[in-house]
């Protein structure tokens, strides 16, 4: 996680933390006016911005992501107690992708966020797949927590707008910025240094911590939702805090240094000169 | 077309500190989780409608009429079918989950208007200062403020974008739902690189007058708490005390539902 | 005494680039100067700009050599920030450069960063803004304010940091005259004050010509450094730097003066010619005009037609009141008037982008209410002024090829027009190129195309060289004439109007959403007093030929009808 601390030294991150959270925003406010469950989710091609903007802008794209929603709740006039959890969430939605990358990825392979090959394009769904779980998993969560509505409903709603989305725009997205945004040096790992990020070390656990975390609240969540078995909200909710746990602390656990690493070393293969 | 919800009125409430602001917003997502019975919510409903108009800020509920229509009317057939109650009215709705869906309702619009109260009456850089002085550490405040200036430019560069592409024959209307979905690809594109391109010029631009040079910094707006700010904020929490108070004598609540 | 600004040998390649944009320039600027650089495209301008205060090398990741000093003190050493007190910098984008919400605010945020005190902020927003003449805008939202304010905005908030050197990357591109004239009376009032060294990047020639020295750019290298008048006389200097020459000056070279008798205003020029005695001929002057009346015939009829069109907004505001036009087949039209005029209101009506609230417009002989905007997008191609908010596409074939291709073109259809698009705007062969990494004209260009794929019967550009310097936008105009030529129809918005005095047939001025003045291009010209209430000024050549009473659009003509001796 360090990284998304350290990013705000660099100016041209902390710029593009507020234009990736005013694009956000802006692209989900005129979709406002479409609602499934309104005041809370509506058709949003947008849902697919979280997940490009990690990968290209990393921890900006995190921010970006996260405070982009709460300001398209403000504006759009959503904003609800919900939006706390919305905010966790599609932080969460930005973070997972970019960190989970590595993990499927050896030193000798080239490492770039874009889905340029057979093998990327299914890292890219697997993590999508991933991230929008857990992003589902959270908000879902909270809103039972609060009595305003069930996890059943609210997590199935979320997941499929979440991975429709990310899985029919993402790609077509990131395929036409990733080298534009690559051209213009603002690649989070061009920008930033490898020791402002976390190291890799204990990645695997990490990994393997978010996705019990993740997959596992969801089953757990939908079945007690389901038969009834909790009464009230705090039921689901106490239940699952475990399983928040394990996300959170996964997450901390994941790296990300070897991207920039990676980056930093093709940068000096071009600018090397006798 | 200036599509932010600020409008530049000379209230006291646009007159109190920024801080002030923001703790009775956190207030009042608070507050209308107090009452579970419609009645009691309509009483803080109408509170917060009342502090609207004293800040002149109702006329802003025409750009949300038709979120605020449609959360009034889909959230209480959703717990109708959903949730279940001992008294039933008709086929399958319960009285119980029809009046918990009728206080759900209210309890998201009213948070709604309150957000709504609090972005017309405070600027993007009175947000900014306001996280400051709560500690909030200013870069974040600034991408904040930002963020928030710059989302009417963004939807005004958009619908530029709009009337371009479709001069050059782009139709949105026609095509399933996936169809559609892709032609938002010709909108998002160049949206997104015309913003995106211009990180550089912005970060150089602001580098270039000084951001970051010093570690600290002033302000030029000029914000205190003061007399007016101490009354409204013991105000508002002896009015939560006093609902906690009543709910937890037994008013306000709403017997028989569960979900 | 110390220079203000010295460059010693500084050479620098941007990270990803394999040319070198500065490769060794020595200059030194000093204190209280008023300097102008200027090149073509690419010279590398700005990059001498942002060598300035430290950007670069801080800023971006490429190879600097030699050394820039300011005030003694190399920029090597020391962050951007710290050099941000000594040195101003304004960009050319001014939008990009403005994200507060109200002006005062917008001003503030240098000395804010400069943790200067409160009061002290308070007297320099005020003074600063004097200075730039927004007084009294201090509640004012930027977004409110036209181009030529947003730039000056902009110049005040560098201003207000109490910067000794200010440095102004080409200010008036994108600005309407009026705009442009704002700046350049901040430049006059800067450049007299000695504690303020000023450099300015600039493609306007007639502006400046109180500069105390030019500096001419060209492949990252300096071509000549010499005062103003100097240079400014040097016409093949000029051209073969992408810098238009002043019109007169060049005029009186064509005819054979030597450098240094040139002169370099209408009113030098006019003095001059009567001093030797030249004379107009007026039976050669008459064929331009007849010239004119026969191209009018040649026109076919009329393909757009509009009556008593008024516009309103949703919010009540009237764009256009009663506006009377016919646009002819073969024609090429300028539309001219400042930003705000209703201009662009008034051509986005012809492809169907905007309905009449009373009138009626007519194209191709159906009214555009009754025709969608595909159908109309065939007749009537349109050109936005920024071609990146069209760009989407991985390479320009798909660019060009997305109209055909919206239209449900079969493929092989599809292939010609885009090529024989691409051939028009000499671009061919470059279809597999991504549209990014083409230089701004170019990537105008195919925009261009991407409208000539479709085969409209008539197309309407919006500024069409805003932005490119002097050979770009011969380039560009010698490509709309030439499609002119071919039997298209022209309609371009435009306000630089030695590119109307010299390409377009008829002109129509529009002045606070009526017609102000039609005609063709010689009748309009004639008026300068009413196109100085419309806030336009005629090109100088066209003054000086105003002035001896015979009306000329361009120097050819000029030269053309001088009689020898």
């Amino acid at each position: 996680m360090k990284e998304v601390f350290a990013m705000w030294r660099h100016t041209q991150l902390v710029v593009l933390v507020a234009l990736s959270a005013a694009i956000y925003a802006a692209v989900l406010i005129p979709f406002k006016g479409f609602p499934i469950v309104p005041g809370y989710i509506e058709l949003r091609p947008a849902n697919a911005f979280p997940i490009v903007f990690g990968l290209l802008f990393g921890p900006a794209g995190v921010w970006g992501s996260a405070i982009g929603n709460t300001i398209g709740d403000f504006v759009g006039g959503t904003l609800t107690v919900g939006s706390v959890g919305g905010f966790v969430g599609n932080f969460f939605l930005a973070l997972l992708p970019y960190k989970m990358w590595s993990v499927f990825f050896r030193r000798d392979e080239n490492i770039e966020t874009n889905v340029d090959s057979g093998k990327k394009f299914g890292v890219y769904i697997l993590v999508t797949i991933l991230a929008s779980t857990v992003c589902a998993v959270i908000i879902a969560w909270w809103v039972d927590l609060l009595g305003l509505f069930p996890f059943r409903v609210f997590f199935a709603l979320i997941l499929f707008n979440n991975a429709i989305m990310a899985g029919v725009l993402g790609p077509v997205l990131l395929l036409a910025l990733y080298p534009r945004v690559k051209r213009w040096g603002l690649l989070w790992t061009e920008i930033m240094e490898p020791e402002e990020v976390s190291s890799s070390r204990l990645q695997r656990s990490g990994a393997i911590l978010v996705w019990v975390g993740g997959i596992g609240g969801a089953a757990v969540g939908l079945i007690l939702s389901l038969t009834g078995a909790a009464t009230m909200g705090v039921g689901v909710g106490i239940v699952l805090i475990p399983f928040m746990i394990a996300i959170l602390v996964g997450a901390f656990m994941l790296g990300g240094r070897e991207q920039v690493e990676a980056a930093q070393e093709m940068l000096e293969g071009e600018g090397s000169e006798a | 077309m200036d599509p932010s919800l600020y409008l530049d009125r000379d209230t006291w409430v646009h007159r109190l500190d920024p801080r002030t602001k923001m703790f009775l917003l956190l207030g009042m997502f608070a507050l209308p989780f107090v009452f579970l019975n419609p009645l009691y919510v309509l009483g803080v409903l109408a509170l917060v409608l009342y502090f609207g108009y004293l800040a002149e800020s109702l006329v802003n509920l025409r750009r949300i009429w038709f979120i605020l229509f449609m959360i009034i009317v889909v959230t209480p057939i959703l717990w109708s079918i959903v949730g279940s109650g001992r008294t039933p009215l008709f086929l399958f709705v319960e009285r119980e989950a029809l009046l918990y869906g009728l206080s759900t309702a209210q309890r998201i619009v009213i948070t709604v208007i309150a957000g709504m109260i609090f972005l017309s009456t405070t600027r993007n850089e009175e947000v900014a200062i306001g996280l400051v002085r709560l500690g909030i550490p200013y870069r974040f405040a600034f991408a904040v403020s930002t963020a928030l200036r710059l989302v009417p430019t963004i939807v005004a560069t958009g619908l530029t974008i709009g009337q371009a592409q479709r001069s050059r024959g782009l139709d949105l209307e026609s095509g399933n739902i996936i169809q559609r979905i892709r032609k938002h690809l010709p909108l998002l594109v160049p949206v997104f690189v015309t913003t995106v391109r211009s990180t550089n010029v912005f970060s150089m631009a602001l580098e270039s007058k000084g951001f970051g040079a010093r570690p600290g910094r002033t302000f030029y707006l000029h914000t205190a708490m003061g007399r007016r700010d101490a009354l409204v904020l013991i105000a508002f929490v002896v009015l939560l005390a006093g609902c906690i108070a009543l709910r937890v004598a037994g008013y306000g609540g709403l017997e028989g539902f569960t979900r | 005494m110390e220079p203000a600004v010295s460059f010693e040998g500084l050479a620098y390649r941007y990270r990803g680039q394999q040319k070198p944009a500065l490769k060794g320039v020595d200059v030194e600027v000093a204190e209280g100067e008023f300097v102008v650089v200027m090149g073509p495209s690419g010279a590398g301008k700005s990059t001498l700009c942002v060598s300035l205060n430290g950007l670069i090398p801080h800023f971006f990741k490429g190879k600097m050599e030699g050394e820039v000093r300011v005030r003694g003190r190399s920029t090597r050493e020391g962050k951007v920030g710290e050099f941000a007190q000594e040195v101003g910098l304004v960009f050319q984008d001014f939008e990009a450069q403005l994200f507060s919400t109200n002006v005062a605010l917008e001003v503030a945020f240098g000395p804010e960063n400069f943790a200067v005190e409160r009061e002290e902020m308070v007297r320099r927003v005020e003074s600063v803004l004097g200075q730039v003449r927004l007084e009294g805008f201090e509640n004012r939202t930027p977004a409110t304010l036209s181009g030529g304010q947003k730039q000056r905005l902009a110049i005040a908030s560098v201003l207000a940091i109490e910067p000794r050197i200010l440095c102004l990357d080409e200010p008036t591109t994108d600005l309407d005259p009026i705009g442009k004239l704002g700046i350049f009376e901040i430049a006059e009032d800067l450049k007299d004050r000695d504690d303020v060294t000023l450099i300015v990047v600039e493609h306007e020639t007639e502006e400046t010509l109180d500069a105390d020295r030019i500096i001419v750019l060209r492949e990252g290298e300096i071509v000549a450094d010499r005062p103003a008048r100097e240079v400014l006389r040097d016409v093949e200097l000029l051209q073969e730097s992408s810098v238009m020459p002043l019109q007169v000056t060049r005029y009186f070279h064509e005819r054979g003066l030597w450098q240094g008798q040139l002169p370099l205003t209408p009113e030098e020029g006019v003095a001059e010619f009567k001093r030797r005695g030249w004379r107009v001929s007026p039976e050669r002057h008459q064929k331009l005009v007849e010239a004119d009346a026969k191209r009018k015939e040649g026109y076919g009829d009329s393909v757009i037609e509009v009556e008593g069109l008024t516009y309103r907004y949703p919010n009540g505001v009237v764009a256009l009141e009663g506006v009377d036009l016919t646009v002819r087949r073969g024609e090429f039209l300028a539309v001219l008037g400042q930003n705000g005029s209703g201009k662009t209101t008034l051509v986005k009506h012809f492809n169907g982008l905007l309905k009449p609230t009373e009138g009626t417009v007519r194209v191709g002989g159906e009214e555009t209410t009754k025709q969608g905007l595909r159908r109309l997008g065939q007749t009537v191609g349109y050109v936005f002024q920024n071609p990146d908010h069209q760009i989407f596409s991985d390479t320009v074939f798909d660019e060009v090829a997305f109209g055909p291709k919206i239209r449900g073109m079969e493929e092989d259809e599809t292939k010609e027009q885009v090529e024989e698009a691409l051939a028009a705007v000499s671009l061919q062969g470059r279809g597999d190129e991504d549209p990014f990494g083409l230089t701004k004209g170019e990537r105008q260009r195919v925009a261009v195309a991407s409208v000539l794929a479709v085969r409209p019967e008539v197309l309407i550009l919006d500024e069409p060289t805003t932005g490119l310097d002097y050979a770009e936008q011969r380039s560009m105009m010698d490509l709309v004439k030439s499609l002119n030529e071919a039997g298209s129809t022209i309609i371009a918005v435009t306000h630089t109007m030695w590119v109307v005095a010299e390409y377009a047939h008829r002109a129509v001025v529009v002045r606070d959403g009526r017609v102000a003045l039609q005609g063709t291009v010689r009748e309009i010209f004639a008026e300068e007093d009413e196109l100085r209430d419309a806030s336009l000024r005629s090109p100088h050549i066209v003054s000086f030929g105003n002035a001896l009473g015979y009306p000329v659009l361009s120097v050819e003509e000029m030269l053309k009808v001088t009689e020898e001796g």
